[in-house]
């Protein structure tokens, strides 16, 4: 979807979108100089607007928010990568790597 | 669902408004599923506060609900997708990705450096991240603005303007300057965090700066005109006859430029300064200075 739906949807103004864009707390897919946001932006645009309206966070607390999700994002994601790959090794060598993280834990 | 919204807020009855948000407030931070993304747990109870706070919250249906005329799901909202199911299915396509994070965990040529650094696609495009840098400026420099050359680490040399007034603290932006984008998108911004030397005689105070200019005898008894330095050259200033030291005066627009236009002004204290070496002339008419010596110069301490 383009900006204007995107502010209709969780009806905010097209300032305070730019304001998210510009923060990098939304990053819009561009191709060609036209920028077209996702319904994984929508959610993101709710949680943000979860953040600065009932939870009472300010813009700079959200700014740590959100970098500090999206790097617990990105180590969940190879994380579960790592798991998978792991789960997929003989169970010999599961246990071994296992026993090794526990022990240097 | 068949809990009060007061108790799954746990507040009383009685409760204001205000204890009602709070409640909400504390039990959202805590619960919402976006702070908690692998806790399945926490979407039901973040669902069941919302739905309690959207009673409550609101003292219309607060009242319709305590005379009965809803229950306690209010009006049904659709669905709500929550961010963390985008970003735990990588429907992002890694605009989100926060690879810099790993820098430390496998690098170099650990098997692992390419599992780190490795991105969705590879061909997404993505904004270069900021580049952090400070400068240190003279409290001139800051003041009347200045165009200095700077070194960005791996790149040539440009020039950096540092508009007048900037003050301690500001920071300036290079467009263009930051790190690389990925797959051709724009670089990101180098920003520079401007630390301002403090002057020998020039004290900034907010938009004003203060400072004091030393005054001969014959000047402070007769007045005149007496050139007085600026942030930006030298002015002619007309001291009254009879000043004292410590007589403040105000050069209007001789401040700092203000952020919104405009200047701050100057406030420059005078400051006598006897004659050196001693004036035996000065020494004499002194001696014989009757009215002088009656003078009580600190009646107002009291002495």
């Amino acid at each position: 979807m383009r900006d204007t739906e995107f502010c209709r949807t969780l009806e905010i103004e097209g300032t305070l979108l730019e304001l998210w864009v510009e923060h990098r707390w939304l990053v819009p897919d561009e191709q060609a100089g036209i920028r077209t946001f996702h319904e994984a932006d929508l959610a993101r645009g709710r949680l943000i607007l979860d953040l600065v309206g009932p939870m009472g966070v300010n813009e700079h607390g959200v700014d740590v928010a959100m970098q500090l999700l999206d790097q617990v994002h990105s180590l969940r994601g190879k994380l579960g990568a790592l798991m998978e790959a792991i789960r997929t090794q003989d169970q010999e060598v599961q246990r071994r790597i296992l026993d090794r993280a526990l022990d240097r834990r | 669902m068949s809990r009060s919204p007061y108790e799954v807020l746990g507040v009383g009855k009685d409760a204001t408004q205000k204890d009602i948000q709070s409640a909400y407030r504390k039990l959202a931070k805590k619960l919402h599923p976006d702070l908690n993304p692998g806790d399945k747990d926490a979407e039901d109870r973040f669902k069941a506060i919302s739905a309690a706070y959207a009673v409550l919250g609101d003292e219309d249906k607060r009242g319709k609900y305590d005379r009965g005329e809803i229950d306690e799901t209010g009006a049904e909202t659709p669905p709500r997708h929550f961010y963390r199911e985008y970003a735990a299915s990588g429907d992002t396509a890694g605009r989100y990705e926060s690879e810099h994070s790993f820098h430390d965990f496998g690098l170099g040529d650990d098997i692992f450096s390419g599992f780190f650094s490795r991105r969705g696609q590879g061909q997404r495009q993505a904004k270069g991240r900021d580049a952090y840098f400070s400068m240190e400026l003279d409290f001139l420099e800051a003041a009347n603005g200045v165009t200095k050359q700077i070194h960005l680490p791996d790149g040539p040399a440009i020039d950096l303007t540092v508009p007048p007034g900037t003050r301690d603290g500001q920071t300036l932006r290079l467009r263009g300057k930051g790190e690389p984008g990925l797959n051709g998108a724009p670089p990101g911004d180098a920003r520079i965090e401007i630390r301002v030397r403090p002057h020998p005689f020039y004290k900034q105070d907010g938009d004003d700066v203060r400072y004091e200019v030393p005054i001969s005898l014959s000047e402070a008894v007769l007045g005149g005109k007496i050139r007085v330095p600026t942030l930006d050259g030298a002015v002619n200033v007309t001291i009254p006859a009879n000043s004292s030291t410590g007589k403040t005066l105000r050069l209007k627009g001789k401040g700092l430029r203000k952020p919104g236009g405009g200047h701050g002004d100057a406030y420059v204290s005078l400051q006598i300064v006897l004659p050196e070496p001693p004036d035996p002339e000065l020494k004499a008419f002194v001696e014989g200075w009757t009215a002088g010596k009656a003078q009580a110069a600190r009646r107002h301490m009291g002495g």
